[in-house]
């Protein structure tokens, strides 16, 4: 645990070193939330309908879909670029040539991004909540739980797209497929049942759904978890299959990129 | 100094040897300290990258480059050692097969006994590699800093590990500029701190490649004296240096061994290469006839690589240099050969070749012309 202590904290004062980076990345998500709320209750009589089983609140639904969709890229994104960067550096085989066991350093590698994700996450909870969204925050330590549920059920697309790295050098489509898909089918900014009928059957493979719906009716219904334990399963299971399916690939990636001398050249 | 005084008398008992063509051939330690590293027949090819053309020519194809062919020596505890060769000789393969970042395809390495390929995680206890990789050193931290990361992954904490960095930053001289962020660093600087991270895990055995490459010459011989000083005599560590600088190899190393496409074609000490491979080589300044005597003895195989030197303008004096064989009674054969042919001698006199060119000719040769020891 000290291991990925240090490799958070290395992580943390790299990026606290950028200043203004860091600033203007908090700036800008309190500047966003604003034409947010003004565009959510515009649409609110056009929603309220459709979303009355999640809270019945735009504003809160749209925060809640910004929040995990936060999350969901830097799962999908985070990875395949820190092993791209640490390939083109030479910091992948120094960390490798260490003592340390890999999932440590791989954890070790996002852990930065996701803490600055999930602080960012807080902070727009925080402004919606401000501008009058209604925020069971009394769920928080549950809804806490579903979105690492969600961020642990497409980290294997990160490790899928880490190991398309270590093979191609490049993560190609997938990440930007995956975020796509979750953006428009995934009940980001509206809820799954208002798309056309012929697309539900893949926004039913899309596992962000699942996460999404859960965590609104946690956190904008106020409602126990027990409630939503259906979607919560589905997304577990896709989660599992995921990882088998990744971290067969991640291994076998890193097996041949060490056979073929790779892991030093991009 | 101490130390290379100290390294003379523990290899006593060395030899050289010189690896033929087919045969892989272990190029023995010097007796007298435990063996720290072996490498046995070792072996390892690449894929070739190809361009479009020739993956749409050939697309069932996939060709591979030999890195490590055979490659077998040992080194004992507390030596130096270098490897040398040009370019692509297969040095850096065999520093990343010894880190455990590269599976060798054929043969065996141990570290202290530790198999790299079956006990990893135990070799990464006891190697440290230093390349001269500067960027992955985290440029917008501070020495201390990146020192403290990898001193953590190195199972160092608290007290214990900021100790240590602090000794790291001290005997590599960047106590004074530890909190300084790498990014301002020079190339000598951050050479430093990457032995000094290097150094964090106590390492038993070092492998610095090409350790000097981005230092002007006056860092470097510092930077060489550091490493004889510091890391050989107070630290006792091991040290494989791979280098195409043969002088640095020269001033460091107890033994060099001479990497060629993959081969080793060579190893021993400076002076057993020089001895094996070009021979006696001496020099003649003669006045008078001697061609045809020099003719005669070469093709008599008592002297070999004749190098024509200066002449003084009007005195008629000649200088030449040979390989005599035979030592001293070969050097008194040709002496007495040219007498005979009324040949004047004013000098014959025995000179070193410079270990460059050592290289030069086991790299240029087919190890089948090399001599074998």
């Amino acid at each position: 645990m000290h291991k990925l202590g240090a490799l958070l904290r290395a992580n943390w004062l790299v990026g606290a070193s950028y200043r203004m980076q860091m600033l203007l990345s908090i700036g800008s998500l309190l500047v966003m939330v604003v034409p947010v709320y003004f565009i959510a209750h515009a649409l609110q009589p056009t929603m309220a309908r459709s979303i009355a089983a999640q809270g019945g609140e735009y504003f809160g639904f749209v925060l809640v879909g910004m929040i995990a969709f936060t999350l969901l890229t830097v799962a999908v994104s985070a990875l395949p670029r820190v092993i791209g960067a640490a390939i083109g550096s030479g910091t992948l085989e120094a960390y490798l040539a260490t003592p340390t066991p890999l999932p440590t350093i791989l954890a070790g590698l996002v852990s930065y991004e996701f803490l600055w994700s999930l602080v960012r996450a807080v902070l727009l909870l925080g402004a919606g909540a401000a501008l009058g969204a209604h925020v069971a925050w009394g769920r928080s330590l549950a809804a806490l739980g579903v979105l690492a549920l969600i961020v642990l059920a497409h980290l294997p697309f990160g490790v899928l797209g880490a190991a398309l790295v270590l093979w191609f050098r490049t993560a190609g489509p997938l990440p930007r497929a995956v975020l796509t898909a979750s953006g428009l089918l995934g009940g980001v900014y509206y809820p799954t049942h208002v798309i056309p009928s012929w697309l539900h059957a893949v926004a039913g493979a899309i596992p962000l759904g699942y996460g999404l719906r859960a965590l609104r009716v946690i956190l904008l219904e106020n409602t126990a978890p027990r409630a939503v334990a259906g979607d919560l399963l589905v997304l577990a299971a896709f989660g599992a299959g995921l990882w088998i399916v990744s971290a067969m690939a991640f291994a076998r990636a890193l097996r041949d990129a060490r056979r073929e001398g790779a892991l030093s050249q991009y | 100094m101490a130390r290379r005084g100290a390294g003379r008398r523990a290899l006593g008992g060395r030899r050289v040897t010189i690896a033929a063509q087919a045969a892989p051939v272990v190029h023995g330690a010097p007796a007298g300290m435990p063996v720290a590293l072996r490498v046995e027949r070792l072996s390892k090819r690449f894929p070739v990258r190809r361009g479009w053309r020739e993956m749409l020519r050939h697309p069932r194809e996939r060709p591979f480059a030999t890195a490590l062919d055979g490659v077998s020596f040992e080194v004992r505890g507390g030596e130096f050692f270098a490897l040398l060769g040009p370019n692509g000789a297969g040095k850096s393969t065999l520093f990343r097969i010894l880190s455990t970042l590269v599976p060798a395809d054929e043969g065996r390495a141990t570290v202290e006994g530790h198999d790299v390929g079956r006990d990893a995680a135990r070799v990464r206890r006891v190697v440290s590699s230093v390349t001269t990789e500067e960027r992955s050193l985290s440029w917008r931290l501070s020495a201390r800093e990146n020192l403290a990361l990898f001193a953590a992954l190195h199972d160092l904490r608290g007290a214990a590990k900021w100790r240590r960095v602090d000794e790291v930053l001290e005997c590599t001289e960047l106590a004074d500029t530890g909190n300084k962020m790498v990014g301002q660093f020079s190339s000598g600087m951050k050479q430093r701190l990457l032995l000094a991270r290097a150094l964090l895990s106590r390492p038993r055995v070092l492998l610095l490649d090409e350790p000097t490459r981005s230092l002007d010459p006056i860092s470097a011989r510092r930077f060489r004296a550091f490493l004889r000083e510091e890391i050989g005599g107070r630290q006792g560590c091991t040290v494989l240096i791979a280098t195409h600088n043969a002088e640095e190899a020269l001033e460091l190393c107890d033994r060099v061994a001479v990497l060629d496409r993959g081969r080793l074609r060579a190893s021993g000490t400076p002076e057993e290469l020089s001895r094996r491979i070009a021979g006696a080589r001496f020099r003649l300044v003669t006045r008078g006839a001697s061609g045809p005597v020099l003719v005669e003895l070469a093709r008599r195989g008592v002297i070999r690589d004749l190098v024509p030197g200066e002449t003084e303008e009007g005195s008629g004096w000649h200088a030449v240099t040979v390989a005599i064989s035979g030592g001293a009674a070969g050097a008194a054969a040709v002496a007495g050969a040219l007498a005979a042919a009324g040949v004047e001698l004013a000098a014959l006199e025995a000179v070193r070749l410079p270990l460059a060119d050592l290289i030069e000719r086991v790299v240029r040769d087919d190890a089948a012309e090399v001599p074998h020891a």
